[in-house]
């Protein structure tokens, strides 16, 4: 009879410890991971800032570790980018399972974790807006769009269009009143391109040491045409149009908002020989637009423009093919 | 012995209820806890009480009619990781631009006081008159508080992986602008002025007033940039920088009264783009937690 009562008393408190380690289960099975650190304590008030130790760099750090091991497999659970980037304890289990029937050696180690957007085989679909860097004499302002596909994670073919409006700035004015010159400059109207894109630059910064942002700079090269247009010094003669053949090139970042959603912005040279109007205007000479087309002077021009645009995504989600 | 057993059942099951209870106060404590800590541990704190100096390389960005450019100096001292202090001092040339050789080109040799020179019978100036009224900025330069808010690191190529912040800077600017239009160019005594009873009266041609274009001038600074840490001292500085200030580039009657005076200066933001070399002292660096 004590037999079976001690029995019983001993399923009891069984029961009640298996209760409690399955709710506490997570926590402790986390702590019990040789690599997986508890979260670190709050500095104490009397601790001096943030400062523990001095320049011992060829240890990696500890705060690597916690890194590599936030990198869970999340393909079928939450599609978010926030919670991939806070993405922590149950990930790291699976990590470290892993890891525990392989060998380990230093090429598993990445330095930079996972990156959280992936734009394999997705479409870029951009609208953005730009204005003139380098005229002090007519600054454009152009609204347009590009329309981007990733053959790799890192090579992209795509198209743009962009339609310009003009803004005569300080010096075209002053030149007029101040010299006495009237100023021979050109409008742009629109232009096109296809343009190829390649990624050789990734990371990842903290703002205000809260929330990590992942961004990447990308070049950009490619070959479209420019219309052009000749602002008549006399309004008398009509001025002509100019189709000029465009290459560019250029260098932008894009930070990640969202898994469907990212920001642009980046400096692009648009480069082309444009046809300027004769000095030589008159009733007499050059006075039709065709004559002065014909009588036109070429120039070299880099027409240097900052662009800055939203993105958007299509698919608006993906899957990673590998677990890192 | 079988007794002495017994009271540590109840036991057993009260260590159990707790740790139910702690578990799940644990776990709440877990997430608070996270919620309070810093994005990244064990980072090196590349500029936290650190004094930087920085040799530069400073160019305008879309001047009107001189570019400057010049070398200078950038020290600063940063109080923590991401608030600091500092002053920056340029020594610059300048370089006409496209636009001013272009006038210059079209604009009529002076004659001075040659037999049927038409210099001062026409608005146009001489291309002596619209180069000496243009002003240089041989020393500028700003004192201002800097905020790092950002910082991070960066994969290149998937080899080279580097750190790197951005930071703003906001102050005060300083520019000594000089200009030198000779006496025999800048000729007029009174300039605009209307006396009738001291006989003077304007003659309406700005080209032969002072420009009023020097001196030193304070105002506003803004800028931005990045360092890219090359290692733990050494970072490559990348910036641009707003000097505002009041300014008459030309030199030449801006308001179209015919002649030239301080009102024909205005607030100007002078835009430069700037590379730099940043040493941080001392040279070995901290962590955090």
């Amino acid at each position: 009879m004590r037999r079976t009562t001690t029995s019983q008393s001993l399923l009891v408190a069984t029961v009640a410890l298996l209760a409690g380690a399955l709710v506490v289960g997570p926590v402790a099975t986390a702590q019990a991971q040789p690599k997986k650190p508890a979260p670190a304590p709050a500095p104490a008030p009397g601790d001096d800032d943030e400062i523990e130790m001095e320049g011992d760099e060829d240890k990696p750090p500890p705060g690597d570790d916690d890194e590599i091991e936030m990198e869970g497999d999340t393909g079928e659970g939450e599609r978010n980018l926030e919670a991939d980037l806070a993405n922590t304890t149950t990930d790291a289990i699976k990590a470290d399972t892993d890891r525990a029937v392989r060998p380990v050696s230093w090429s598993d180690i990445v330095v930079v974790m996972r990156k959280p957007f992936l734009k394999l085989k997705r479409v870029d679909l951009m609208p953005f807006l730009a204005t003139t860097m380098n005229d002090n004499m007519i600054r454009h302002y152009a609204g347009g769009a590009s329309l981007d596909y990733f053959l790799t994670d890192v090579l992209a073919v795509g198209v743009e269009g962009q339609y310009f409006a003009k803004q005569f700035r300080e010096p075209f004015d002053l030149v007029g009143r101040q010299a006495r010159r009237l100023p021979t400059i050109n409008q742009y109207n629109f232009a096109g391109a296809l343009n190829f894109h390649y990624v050789p630059v990734y990371g990842k910064f903290a703002i205000l040491d809260k929330k990590l942002v992942h961004w990447e700079a990308f070049f950009t090269a490619g070959v479209g045409f420019t219309q052009t247009e000749v602002v008549p010094r006399d309004p008398r003669f009509p001025g002509f149009t100019n189709f000029n053949i465009t290459p560019n090139v250029g260098a932008s970042m894009r930070f990640f908002l969202t898994k469907w959603a990212t920001i642009n912005l980046g400096i692009r040279d648009y480069i082309m020989v444009d046809k300027f109007e004769p000095t030589d205007r008159s009733p007499t000479m050059n006075a039709t637009a065709s004559q002065a087309e014909a009588n036109a002077e070429g120039s070299l021009i880099n027409n240097v423009m900052f662009q800055l645009g939203v993105s958007f995504w299509i698919p608006p989600t993906f899957e990673y093919s590998t677990f890192r | 012995m079988t007794t002495n057993k017994t009271p540590r059942i109840p036991t057993l099951a009260a260590l159990g209820a707790l740790a139910v209870l702690a578990g799940g106060a644990a776990d709440a404590h877990a997430d608070r806890a996270l919620d309070q800590q810093p994005a990244v541990r064990n980072r090196l704190l590349l500029v936290a009480k650190r004094l930087e100096a920085t040799p530069l390389f400073e160019a305008t960005i879309n001047a009107d009619f001189r570019a400057i450019i010049g070398g200078g100096l950038k020290l600063e001292y940063h109080l923590g990781d991401m608030l600091s202090f500092g002053a920056i001092g340029v020594f610059s040339a300048s370089v006409n631009t496209k636009l001013t050789d272009r006038v210059l080109d079209t604009l009529e040799e002076e004659c001075g006081e040659a037999a049927g020179c038409m210099n001062d019978q026409t608005r146009e100036p001489s291309n002596t008159e619209f180069a000496q009224h243009l002003n240089k900025m041989p020393f500028h330069g700003a004192a201002y508080l800097s905020l790092t808010p950002w910082y991070g690191k960066l994969a290149a190529f998937g080899r080279a992986f580097v750190n790197f912040d951005f930071y703003f800077q906001g102050g005060v600017a300083f520019a000594n602008l000089t200009s030198s239009c000779d006496g025999d160019i800048c000729n007029d005594p009174h300039p605009g002025l209307n006396d009738p009873e001291a006989m003077i009266t304007p003659d309406d041609n700005p080209n032969n007033d002072a420009p009023l274009n020097n001196g030193f001038r304070p105002g506003l600074y803004l800028g931005g940039g990045i360092h890219v840490f090359i290692n733990d001292f050494l970072a490559v500085d990348l910036a641009v920088r707003d000097y505002a200030f009041t300014d008459n580039p030309s030199g030449a009657d801006f308001n179209a009264d015919l002649f030239v005076d301080d009102s024909d200066s205005r607030f100007l933001h002078h835009l430069f783009a700037g590379v730099g070399v940043s040493i941080m002292l001392p040279a070995k660096v901290k962590r955090t937690r």
